[in-house]
Order: C-alpha cells, then sequence, then structure tokens
C-alpha cells in the first residue's frame, strides 16, 4: 500500500479534476477521502492482532480482507447506512474513493511482477503491475504532494475565476 | 430511512464483512501462488526447495553478498530463517524485503528479482506516521464537511454559504 496521506490527497485531487467537467459539493468529495482509507482499515491489526479476533469470535479469521474489493464494497454499504437520506451517493463516493486506492496500490512493486489479490472474492487472479513504486519511499508522497498542489493552484485561480 | 432498517442492515453488512473474513482467511493459502509463512511452518522449507518463490521477510543480517532474512507466519512466530543470494538494493538489519527467486536447499534462497519494501525499521516509522497523517486530515475535513444530526443518529451534511443546501446543491461555487 501507499501511505494513507498519498491516498488521502490523490482522492481530493481527483474529486477536483473531476468537478471541473461536473460540480461535485465538498461534502461529497470529503466522503470519497474517507473511502480512499477504508482498504488500509486492515491496519487495525497494528492494535488488535487477528488472533485475538479469532480468540473472540472462535474461528480462523483474517481482516486482511477489509483491503480487497469485496471487503470495501461491504465497508462502503456500512459507511452510507450511517448518513441522514443520502445512501446511494454515499456509498457510490465512498467506493470511488476505494477504488483509487486499490488502483494507486494495484501499480506498486512485486517482485514476481504481479499484483496482490485485491479483487477477490470476484477472482485471486493477480493483474501484472509495472512496479512503480514501494511505499516506504518519500518520492511517493512527493509525487502525491505536488500533484494535489497542482490541481489545488488550477482550481483556484484558473478554473474558479473563468 | 428508518433507524431500526439501517441498524438491521448495518448488522447485516457486519455479518457479512466477518464471513468475508473467514473465508478469505481458510482460502488464502490455497489460492496464493507462493509459499505463505503458516505453509513454511507446518510444512517446513524441504517441501519448496527447487520451487521458484516470491517471499517477504524480516533482514536479520547483512553481509557484502548474503543477507538473512527471517519470514513469519500468521502469528508471529519465526517460521523460515534463509540467507538470500543476489541482493543488488541496499538494505539493513529491521528492514524488509520480497524476494523473488529460486529456493536452492532448506535454508538458501538465490533472489532473480528483490524489492526493498522497508530499507529499515526507520522506513516503517515513516510509513506509519505519515499514514497516521492522511488519517487525521480525511477525518478533520469530513467533520468539516459534516454533522451529526442528534435526531436521527446520523451524519448530515453541514449547511455553508459554498454548499447553502448541500440535500440539493449541484454547483460548488
Amino acid at each position: 500500500m501507499a501511505d494513507l496521506l498519498t491516498h488521502v490527497l490523490l482522492a481530493y485531487a481527483g474529486c477536483t479534476i473531476l468537478s471541473w467537467h461536473r460540480p461535485i459539493p465538498t461534502h461529497w468529495i470529503a466522503i470519497t477521502m474517507v473511502g480512499s482509507i477504508l482498504p488500509d482499515l486492515n491496519r487495525i491489526t497494528l492494535i488488535v492482532t487477528n488472533r485475538t479476533f479469532e480468540a473472540f469470535l472462535g474461528v480462523p479469521f483474517d481482516i486482511d480482507a477489509l483491503s480487497t474489493l469485496g471487503g470495501t464494497v461491504l465497508l462502503a454499504g456500512i459507511g452510507s447506512m450511517v448518513v441522514t437520506n443520502q445512501h446511494r451517493r454515499t456509498f457510490a463516493a465512498l467506493l470511488a474513493g476505494a477504488l483509487s486506492h486499490h488502483f494507486i496500490d494495484g501499480v506498486k512493486a512485486y517482485a514476481d511482477s504481479a499484483a496482490g489479490t485485491w479483487l477477490y472474492p470476484i477472482t485471486w487472479a493477480r493483474h501484472p503491475t509495472p512496479s512503480l513504486y514501494v511505499s516506504s519511499d518519500p518520492a511517493v508522497l512527493v509525487a502525491a504532494v505536488s500533484i494535489t498542489a497542482i490541481v489545488i493552484v488550477t482550481d483556484r485561480y484558473v478554473i474558479q475565476t473563468k | 430511512m428508518r433507524l431500526t432498517s439501517r441498524i438491521i442492515i448495518i448488522t447485516t453488512l457486519l455479518v457479512a464483512l466477518g464471513g468475508v473474513s473467514v473465508h478469505y482467511h481458510t482460502t488464502y493459502d490455497e489460492n496464493w501462488p507462493h509459499p505463505t509463512g503458516d505453509q513454511l511452518q507446518e510444512q517446513g522449507t524441504k517441501t519448496f526447495v527447487g520451487e521458484r518463490v516470491l517471499l517477504f521477510g524480516e533482514v536479520q543480517t547483512v553481509n557484502p553478498d548474503v543477507i538473512t532474512i527471517h519470514i513469519t507466519d500468521d502469528s508471529d512466530n519465526v517460521a523460515a530463517e534463509l540467507e538470500v543470494t543476489g541482493i543488488e538494493d541496499r538494505v539493513k538489519p529491521g528492514g524488509v524485503v520480497q524476494v523473488y527467486g529460486v529456493l536452492e536447499s532448506k535454508t538458501k534462497l538465490h533472489a532473480g528479482r528483490t524489492v526493498v519494501v522497508n530499507r529499515d525499521p526507520s522506513a516503517t516509522i515513516y510509513k506509519l506516521g505519515v499514514s497516521v497523517v492522511g488519517l487525521v486530515l480525511a477525518v478533520a475535513y469530513f467533520f468539516r464537511q459534516w454533522q451529526i444530526d442528534f435526531q436521527k443518529l446520523a451524519f448530515k451534511p453541514r449547511t455553508t454559504k459554498h454548499d447553502p443546501e448541500p440535500e440539493e446543491v449541484h454547483n460548488r461555487g
């Protein structure tokens, strides 16, 4: 995975670019940014391990399922139930954010040049990855900050002044 | 949607999420094309000698031509200790690497390709620290745009000068 700040910034930048074609209210951009962190909720294992979940539930358990397509669809569904009346839009915004996360993670480096099994449960197939980055490389964040800064400046001083 | 309906749907989705997590765990090892830490723990490395494998490991020692890595199982117990040759990237003890190559013996692997996931422990700390900043940014921006409706026990968009009537607005400006 890329770091979460990269995912959140690129979700914001992506929404801002899309809003140049069809305006997107800022509260939906906020939901999309939250959606971009959903696949990394499996990092809760830094606090509560899979073994703790297994001891509590009494069955084998792997929280990494949250970082797959199936897991994020269900998380987006849960998220869409905690808003007042805009459930379908919230679901779509959360899922869009999560998909942007999966897309970015789908091009990270694997030594065997195949991405992770994030398409589960549709398929266990691992698509080829161009191995563009490793997440601990600060250059990834520098690129994300630069892209976001350019998008914000363009939005404020070019698009909104038209 | 009524609160009761929302609670029922959330409960159903949480049960489904639990089911997916159980299924993912029970089917992962047979679908991942390389040995997992659990498989190495149960079967030992001997079973996979001669195979081209992808393994993730924490670096223990670094010498000019060879590094030693520990591969752990799901319980974080060491499942295998391997001497890896063919490493071209710089890495330090405490770092994490992916190695893809042929397992030449029970304890030796020649890496055809390597990815340094974390060069040293500080890279892990950097990644976690930056991720916390991202989490805080997303949550803070969310609460700037949304507020809790205590009557409906749900979030609703805040009314701002940019979005005077969020339920109906279609234009940001």
